[in-house]
């Protein structure tokens, strides 16, 4: 067996360049959203209020970062890079579905929509939790105090309703994901986790993104910390 | 869009309030409060032993009932907003706390015969505190010590150390006698 097994082993397959697509920052974060999204979840509906304020604010955290770094980010990051206008958005589909289809560098035209629907559903979902307060008025949002009682309560119901809202672009997103998988056989993952792409036919700059300077980094955690400690203090 | 079911359920469940089998009477606030311990709000032992007959009018004693607990909401919120300040309002404090204080001395007689979820209408109250009566006193009895102390906090971190004692306090029972609605 071990003899067949060496000589059905095909020559190692020519090193392909690997394309850097996404940044440690910006996986990072999209990694810390998702699972920050799925604590808030779990701690309301287990009724750790405590757990979920402070999942809140990392998220806050997270979002005042992400759009920081969707100006001074690298290029796939920057929302001047993924945010098209409509001619390109249709244009994409065609594309899409030709034979010779290549995988975008960064967010496709249409990727970019899903991406910008989540970060503005997710803000507005934080946004909304920042002035609520559970049922009991024994955990509140950091900004509920300067909100009467009946807004709260409405925000309140409204932050509860819109979770279905960003539910159904997180499914959405991922049915993309499988979408692209199955059908085109782009694995969107891989890169996600490991921030590279491999292979032929790629687009974008061979290389990919560039590094920057780790100042550009300190600001935007810098920016962060303190948007939420003005919040929150 | 379910908004105010929500919201309007969860201080039915919870709005069960009678007085001695009467009409639930809405707790006047003591606008003068006393800075040192106030005694203990009287409790007698009959009015919370027993399930208590029902209200003539059910849905207008459930209504009163509910009004109370939003009433106590509104309460909590002026806590809460004090629990988020450097300096509390120690004198909102003292008042909002002895408002809830005073609820729950009569909290006991809030939950009558009929006036569950058999009655039909909306409500979060579960139907186990009518067959856990002791349990369910024993917690009104805990939310009655604690929010007796919280209205007796002369200072901010008095304040801020029993707060959420008497949170915990209103968690205790909503925990296991209410069912929350999905607004």
């Amino acid at each position: 067996m071990e003899s067949d097994q060496s000589q059905e082993t095909p020559a190692p397959a020519p090193e392909t360049p690997a394309q850097k697509v996404w940044d440690v920052p910006t996986r990072l974060v999209h990694w810390a959203l998702a699972i920050g999204i799925g604590v808030s979840w779990w701690s309301v509906e287990n009724k750790a209020m405590d757990i979920h304020v402070w999942s809140g604010l990392t998220l806050l955290a997270l979002l005042v970062f992400r759009i920081y770094w969707g100006f001074a980010g690298p290029e796939t990051a920057r929302f001047s890079h993924f945010i098209k206008g409509p001619a390109a958005v249709f244009g994409y589909l065609p594309k899409l579905f030709s034979k010779d289809y290549r995988a975008a560098f960064g967010h496709n035209p249409l990727g970019a929509l899903s991406v910008v629907a989540l970060l503005l559903a997710i803000i507005v979902q934080v946004g909304l939790g920042l002035f609520a307060s559970d049922t009991d008025g024994i955990f509140a949002g950091p900004l509920n105090r300067h909100v009467d009682y009946d807004t709260a309560k409405d925000v309140t119901d409204f932050h509860e309703d819109f979770f279905n809202v960003l539910l159904a672009l997180i499914l959405l997103h991922l049915a993309a994901i499988a979408f692209y998988l199955v059908v085109k056989r782009i694995n969107l993952i891989g890169p996600m986790l490991t921030g590279k792409r491999r292979g032929e036919n790629l687009t974008g700059p061979a290389r990919g993104i560039e590094p920057l300077p780790l100042w550009r980094l300190a600001i935007g955690v810098a920016l962060a910390a303190g948007v939420v400690w003005l919040v929150a203090r | 869009m379910k908004i105010k079911p929500f919201a309007t359920a969860a201080f039915l469940a919870l709005g069960l309030a009678a007085c001695g089998g009467g009409e639930p009477v809405p707790v006047e606030p003591t606008p003068v409060v006393e800075t040192t311990a106030e005694p203990m709000p009287e409790i007698t032992p009959a009015a919370t032993a027993d399930i208590g007959a029902a209200p003539a009018d059910i849905p207008a004693f459930m209504k009163v009932r509910h009004d109370n607990y939003e009433d106590i909401g509104k309460s909590m919120k002026v806590l809460q907003d004090n629990m988020k300040l450097d300096a509390p309002d120690i004198a909102a404090v003292t008042a909002a706390a002895t408002k809830i204080r005073d609820y729950a001395g009569q909290m006991g007689t809030w939950f009558p015969a009929g006036t569950g979820p058999e009655s039909g209408i909306e409500t979060e109250a579960k139907a186990n505190i009518w067959t856990d009566r002791a349990t369910f006193n024993a917690a009104v009895t805990k939310l009655q010590e604690e929010s007796t102390k919280l209205a007796a906090v002369t200072d901010a971190a008095g304040f801020k150390a029993q707060f959420p004692v008497t949170g915990g306090a209103c968690k205790n029972c909503h925990d296991t006698f209410r069912e929350e609605k999905d607004n």
